[in-house]
């Protein structure tokens, strides 16, 4: 087994368990952090499959970065939608 | 193309205005839509007139650079999406119930319209993974505009929809890594039917099946759909869970292998009639108005997946006419129903069916507008749901072997025609009507049924539009 190899299989497995880990969980920021396991499963997929060849392919590259980016949005959003939640159930809990 | 390239832009430069100017907001975005319906209108007659347009962003060629394209169909679910969006602009604005005129929800609806244009533009991998996340951080927090009772089944959505995407990337990823193109038109030459390629379009197909809400994973849907405010229940259900299908529908007739392509369809087909049966039925039992109408969306989206399903099954490319009529009645259809239940339960302040005892008498062109929007659901001649089975049914039909899809049909359109049914006879119990907590807002009545009534006004324009998608020779 190469190192390639090795790395595609770790981003897989790390893929499924974030994804398993999302089904599974209850609390809402255990979902958050599984969604983010599962995410850099996929950019370890991308990173292995990039550098293939002595040329480190530049286009999955920039598809990382960008999925990064869309990463960062999208965990911020979740991360404050599920405080706006807690506060409210704080509310009517009172 | 650039016609289409303004209608896709003028919403995103408005939305970013918007964001530091808040008065008047919702006259501005009024304008902006319907000069985006222009400019979509503008694009359609050039497909008309030229065919196919192709671009590519910033000169850059394939495989490096990215291709938008302009094809009749999707010219057409421009001008859908401009439509559906400045009419529910217009409900949210002169509407006294609705609840959105006030908020964040302008640069929202317009942030929500240009990724819509921008994914249909599209005719690359990554970008509609792009343009998908962006659809779905949009539609998140619009859900999530109706305030703390949203936020659970917002959460929930954004969760699954961030998981969906994330499935769609691994399998754009394995794509990449098999052929190394991104674009539609260069992978249709070379894909084969190896495993690498069918784990990579079923990653990519659960993500997007996840994401238009396609039985059995559209469990999501209801509950996000009806907590959303009015005016955004209308959005969700009309365009937004038609973008994923365009996606899967492209993914399938252009990418896909065909021997692939055609075992998928098969599994396809009898997912449409699963969500036809089982969406219908749930729509029939539910106690609650707008979760009635979630569960039709679901139903008819059955409609779609079927049409789709034997597209790819028998390799009939004429069944898109099927698929994308479908897809244009019902999404007109349900702006109208959405509008209509939302003003009704705004009125007489329950969320309950039974509360619309004699609404016909207290709400005539309300319940009116359900019953010419249900018609169309049901697929009443001649409205532009009726076409669009008709089309269908036509092919179903011809031969006499295709008999159990046949059946399908007919059960969904009997399971619609209960529930929409049902809603109009409990309105004509006129013995003890429900008084209204308010009088009702009878120009807001009259905004909803107008997509309805131009859902009937397909079936006039119908020959031309069979024409222009490719149908009739």
């Amino acid at each position: 087994m190469t190192a390639i190899q090795l790395y595609l299989c770790l981003g897989v497995s790390l893929w499924v368990l974030g994804s398993l880990g999302l089904l599974l969980a209850k609390n809402f920021i255990r979902r958050i952090i599984n969604i983010n396991i599962s995410g850099n499963g996929v950019f370890m997929v991308m990173v292995a499959l990039a550098s293939r060849e002595e040329t480190i392919d530049p286009v999955l590259q920039a598809l990382v970065v960008t999925g990064l980016v869309v990463a960062v949005c999208a965990t911020a959003f979740a991360l404050r939608l599920s405080v706006a939640y807690a506060q409210s159930k704080q509310v009517s809990e009172r | 193309m650039n016609f289409a390239l303004l209608s896709m832009t003028l919403p995103l430069m408005t939305a970013l205005v918007l964001l530091f100017i808040h008065r008047r907001a919702g006259s501005v975005v009024i304008i902006a839509s319907l000069m985006s319906l222009a400019a979509a209108l503008a694009a359609l007659y050039q497909v008309h007139l030229f065919g196919v347009q192709q671009m590519h962003l910033g000169g850059w060629q394939a495989p490096l650079g990215i291709r938008f394209q302009l094809t009749p169909v999707n010219s057409l679910l421009l001008v859908f999406t401009a439509l559906v969006h400045s009419l529910v602009a217009l409900y949210a604005n002169y509407s006294r119930h609705s609840i959105t005129n006030t908020t964040d929800f302008w640069p929202l609806a317009l942030l929500l319209h240009s990724s819509l244009a921008a994914l249909w533009l599209s005719a690359d991998l990554f970008n509609w993974y792009v343009t998908l996340e962006l659809l779905g951080l949009a539609a998140v927090a619009m859900v999530a505009l109706s305030g703390p009772k949203a936020y659970r089944p917002a959460l929930h959505y954004l969760l699954l929809s961030l998981a969906a995407s994330l499935s769609y990337l691994l399998g754009v990823a394995l794509i990449y890594g098999r052929y190394g193109f991104l674009d539609i038109a260069l992978l249709a030459d070379v894909t084969q039917a190896d495993a690498t390629t069918q784990a990579a379009l079923i990653l990519m197909t659960l993500g997007v099946m996840l994401k238009a809400a396609i039985w059995p994973l559209h469990l999501w849907l209801p509950s996000a759909h009806a907590n959303a405010p009015t005016a955004v229940s209308a959005l969700l259900s009309a365009v937004v869970v038609k973008g994923p299908f365009y996606i899967l529908w492209l993914l399938w007739t252009e990418v896909a292998p065909v021997e692939l392509a055609q075992t998928t369809g098969f599994f396809l087909a009898i997912a449409g009639i699963a969500a036809l049966i089982w969406g219908g039925w749930c729509a029939i039992r539910t106690p609650y108005l707008k979760v009635l109408v979630a569960y039709s969306t679901v139903a008819q989206l059955g409609y779609a997946t079927l049409a789709l399903g034997l597209l790819l099954y028998w390799q009939q490319t004429q069944l898109l006419v099927a698929l994308w009529l479908f897809v244009i009645a019902h999404g007109l259809a349900k702006v109208s129903m959405f509008l209509v239940a939302g003003e009704m339960q705004a009125t007489l302040g329950s969320k309950r069916v039974t509360a619309l005892k004699g609404a016909t008498q207290t709400m005539p062109v309300a319940m009116f507008a359900f019953s010419v929007a249900g018609g169309s659901i049901i697929g009443l001649p001649p409205s532009g749901g009726f076409v669009a089975k008709w089309t269908l049914l036509q092919l179903t039909l011809a031969s006499p072997i295709h008999w159990p899809w046949a059946v399908g049909i007919l059960i969904g359109t009997l399971a619609s025609a209960i529930y929409v049914f049902r809603v109009i006879v409990i309105s004509f119990n006129r013995a003890d009507p429900l008084a209204p907590d308010f009088s009702p807002d009878r120009f807001s009545h009259w905004l909803a049924m107008l997509p309805a009534l131009m859902a009937w006004l397909m079936a006039v324009v119908s020959v031309q539009l069979i024409q222009f998608l490719g149908g009739l020779p």
